[in-house]
């Protein structure tokens, strides 16, 4: 398939360079002033950003609303232009229309035309990849398989539900497989088991060596997935670095067992207290919602029509 | 109808206006590129600018070979069923009620219902159409870019180039959809409207040369015809109201019935053949024009009668084999009249068809009386055995039409007027030889082509227009384009001062202080010159304006040939497809630029 689409596109095959970097998004001293009519300045969305990314990891924007999460991405597509500064994606200024050819992006909600139905749309898209009728038709199957929309692939657009648009809009961005995907706010607007299937496809599109560039106020979501992320506040990168060193507390440390007699428990506070540390907490452990959720989820779908309990 | 409206040669035009026109466009381009190089150096100094601009122009280099025809119409029919859903089709629905409704309205008394009809559904058409695109164009992008929708397109590998394209192409579709079904339905329209019968009221049995009966129709469709039976059954009614019935006689004696066939000459396609037009004046010398009457309009100049001035049209390609029987000879003179003589009888006049080949043995036809019909036109058949006077001894003898053609096919005739101190006038597209009709479904065909030119005008007007503006800004923008455009003969004559009472704001002034038009304004100099100082500045953006938008008005005057029942000629086609071609492209390659150098999500 992905050799097919290839074929399709004769810039993804020649183009890339056989010594390309891997740097796949970098941006110099990228800024972003809004303007109003009169050219007085508005607001600073973005301070002088410079990032890079590099091929095969899940890269994530981290911030509150307004940090310039969105405006990076917009800029990185184009669909601004930067007031200083450069973004280069795939080594390309991000205004050459040539790099979308190899990028997928999912905006905030899926802006798509409501009158259509999933096939008409993504058939719609991927003409505008020029992609031949035969290979459109195998690819729009493959992807309403993969998003799990065959039962609704006739409905149109508008009937759909949150969830279901959010799933034909990522569809709609892998139909070129692309090497990069932009995902702005992924998960915004689903429910705990859409959450988990985006997250675990967007694993998967890293393990197909994609690249992905996810924007979020999400913390655990982006916990969840993202290889390295960037915090920005207020237009201004603030952290950046590696999420499980960022998140790891190097002093502290976690005691959790299970089968243990007051007696041990005792001995293993005295353990702690004579290496001088201060036991913080130790109890028995909680999962968490989301765990708890999917779990009764699961559950009531393996045994319709009974109410699943928790056990003890 | 007078053919005032000046169709050039079409070398003429394509070596003349078009080429202008191509250099007013790479001004135009010149224009485009220094004020993006401008605006560029304003936001980032001049060797930014330079690099930006140039990079902008390599990029489009770049779009033009990535050209995608399956993007493009991916994107055309995107705009196909939008505007579907978006319920165009009502617009159809509107015409055939407006049909439904006209039949009440309009006067089939006229003299001349079929123009009626015709200029009614032409119109109605083409004013529909020419709104739905401007609805369809003006709104289609402006609601992309506030749904964002156009972040799914613009993030797909699609050139500006096709997205404007696309949505030109999409609404074009979408236009003749509508007008073709129009087309057929306006047609049918007026055969229904303008079908009538007739029966006969009463018969005389005759005896004048072949003709065995005469008779009269009933009254129907507001008129009657007279008409007579030949001695083989056949015949034919007058002409009334311009048209005319066969009639069949059917039995013999007093149980004979007479039929009358289908109304013949209501929409036709008449071709006119022009010649060219030189003068003699009082005392039989050359002169390129004739008298000028008065402050009456210089299109047409005036033969003093019962002098020597004439009016002679030299007609070229005058062969047997393209009027084997002879023509006709359709006249529309005027008469001016310096004493009113009997107002109840026109003026009378006489045609002489003469050689041009001075040597020729005969050299003119005996003259050919008539009366000129003030305000309509007068048809004169000239038929292939004509009364010629013979050169050698001035005695009149049956000749043929042709001895009076020379070798290239050339012929003259003569128009003179035949009472004192009356006047004809006269210009050149006013006498013309009919050549064989064209099929009026074609000529149909050749209007709806016209108001199809401008759909497709206004279409892409609207959509330069909506890369930049919203919605109803744009909309009111590809309106005004249209009205100026519509008046733009009007709107250059008062910018270049043509037309009296001065510019926009010296108008408003005379208005408003009860001024006339034809003298000096009386407020003192300074105030003068203040006026009309500003009036100069609006005057000159006034030009530029009309001309750089179509000349709708001149479009729609095509949809006259077809109303009148003249055929439209091939050229003015020609010109008007070209026209309509260029201000396409250059509209859309403004569009392309527009977009391309907006951003989208601003």
């Amino acid at each position: 398939m992905a050799d097919q689409v290839a074929e399709a596109i004769p810039s993804l095959a020649d183009d890339k360079p056989q010594a390309e970097s891997n740097v796949v998004i970098e941006t110099r001293n990228l800024s972003k002033v809004y303007r109003d009519f009169w050219g007085r300045q508005k607001v600073r969305a973005l301070k002088a950003l410079d990032l890079e990314v590099r091929k095969g990891e899940i890269f994530g924007l981290l911030g509150p609303n307004g940090s310039g999460k969105s405006t990076t991405i917009k800029l990185l597509l184009g669909l601004l232009f930067p007031t200083s500064g450069q973004a280069l994606v795939f080594g390309k200024d991000a205004s050459d229309v040539g790099k979308n050819e190899r990028i997928g992006y999912l905006p905030e909600e899926s802006y798509l035309y409501k009158f259509l139905n999933a096939v008409e749309t993504l058939d719609f898209y991927g003409r505008l990849f020029d992609m031949p009728a035969d290979v459109r038709r195998d690819r729009v199957n493959e992807l309403i398989t993969l998003v799990g929309l065959d039962w609704a692939k006739r409905r149109q657009l508008k009937e759909y539900s949150k969830g279901m648009t959010r799933r034909i809009g990522l569809a709609q961005a892998l139909i070129n497989d692309p090497e990069l995907v932009l995902l702005d706010e992924p998960t915004s607007g689903l429910d705990p088991i859409g959450t988990r299937e985006m997250k675990d496809m967007i694993l998967r599109l890293r393990d197909e060596g994609k690249t992905v560039v996810m924007c979020s106020h999400l913390l655990a979501d982006v916990q969840d997935v993202c290889d390295r992320i960037a915090i920005l506040h207020q237009g201004e990168l603030k952290e950046l670095g590696r999420v499980d060193s960022l998140i790891t507390v190097k002093d502290m440390t976690q005691v959790r067992a299970e089968g243990l007699t007051k007696e041990a428990e005792e001995e293993i506070r005295a353990v702690i207290a004579k290496h001088g540390g201060k036991l913080v907490a130790m109890e028995n452990p909680t999962t968490t919602l989301e765990e708890l959720f999917l779990k009764i989820v699961r559950d009531s779908e393996a045994k319709p029509g009974r109410r699943s309990t928790q056990k003890d | 109808m007078t053919f005032d409206q000046v169709i050039p040669d079409f070398g003429e035009y394509l070596f003349g206006g078009f080429v202008l026109s191509l250099i007013r466009v790479a001004l135009l381009i010149a224009a485009g590129v220094f004020i993006g190089f401008l605006v560029a150096s304003l936001r980032r100094g001049p060797v930014e600018g330079f690099y930006s601009v140039a990079k902008v122009i390599a990029s489009s280099v770049n779009d033009l070979v990535n050209w995608s025809l399956r993007r493009t119409i991916a994107m055309a029919s995107l705009a196909v069923q939008e505007a579907i859903r978006r319920l165009v089709l009502i617009v159809f629905v509107v015409f055939v009620v407006i049909l439904l409704f006209a039949g009440w309205y309009l006067d089939t008394q006229s003299e001349n219902p079929a123009k009626l009809y015709l200029s009614f559904v032409l119109t109605a058409s083409n004013f529909l159409v020419v709104l739905l695109a401007l609805f369809l164009s003006a709104f289609s992008l402006p609601a992309d870019i506030k749904n964002r929708t156009i972040y799914t397109i613009v993030t797909k590998p699609v050139r500006a180039w096709e997205i404007v394209l696309g949505r030109i192409l999409g609404f074009v579709t979408v236009g003749t959809m509508l007008l073709v079904p129009m087309g057929i339905v306006s047609y049918f329209f007026v055969q229904r409207g303008l079908s009538h019968d007739h029966a006969v009221e009463q018969v005389a049995a005759v005896a004048a040369g072949n003709v065995t009966q005469t008779g009269e129709t009933t009254f129907d469709s507001h008129h009657r015809h007279t008409f007579k039976v030949y001695d083989d059954g056949t015949g034919e009614t007058d002409v009334v109201k311009r048209h005319w019935h066969t009639v069949t006689k059917v039995g013999e004696g007093d149980s004979a019935t007479y039929e009358f066939g289908p109304s013949i000459g209501l929409l036709q396609a008449r071709v006119p053949v022009f010649g060219g037009l030189k003068f003699k004046d009082r005392a039989g010398a050359d002169t390129s024009e004739g008298i000028n009457v008065g402050s009456e309009w210089a299109y047409r100049t005036y033969i003093e009668g019962g002098s020597l001035a004439a009016a002679i049209w030299t007609f070229e390609g005058v062969t047997p084999e393209r009027y084997p029987e002879g023509f006709d000879l359709e006249m529309n003179l005027r008469v001016f009249r310096t004493h009113k003589g009997d107002m109840e009888k026109g003026v009378l006049g006489s045609i002489v068809l003469r050689n041009p080949n001075a040597s020729a043995k005969i050299r003119r036809s005996e003259a050919i009386t008539f009366t000129a019909k003030e305000y309509v036109s007068d048809k004169q058949t000239i038929r292939n055995n004509i009364r010629v006077v013979d050169q050698e001894d001035g005695s009149i003898r049956d000749g043929q039409l042709f001895d009076l053609v020379d070798d290239e096919g050339r012929l003259e005739v003569w128009i003179q007027c035949g009472e004192r101190s009356q006047y004809y006038g006269m210009a050149e597209k006013d006498v013309y030889i009919l050549d064989r009709d064209a099929p009026f479904i074609a000529n149909l065909a050749k209007g709806y082509a016209g108001i199809w030119l401008q759909m497709v005008m206004v279409t892409s007007f609207g959509v330069m227009f909506s890369t930049f503006l919203s919605g109803a800004v744009a909309m009111m923008a590809t309106l005004s384009s249209f009205v100026v455009g519509y008046f733009s003969t009007f709107i250059f004559e008062v910018a270049t001062g043509a037309k009296e009472g001065g510019g926009p704001l010296e108008s408003l002034f005379r208005i408003v202080t009860q001024q006339n038009v034809q003298v000096d304004l009386e407020i003192g100099k300074t105030p003068t010159s203040i006026i009309q100082g500003v009036d100069l500045v609006a005057m000159m953006s006034m030009r530029v304006m009309t001309g750089m938008l179509p000349d709708y008005a001149n479009f729609m005057g095509t949809t006259e040939y077809v109303a009148n029942g003249y055929n439209i000629d091939g050229t003015l086609m020609s010109i008007q497809l070209l026209t309509a071609f260029c201000y396409v492209l250059v509209v859309s390659l403004v569009a392309y630029y527009l977009l391309k150098t907006r951003e989208i999500a601003a």
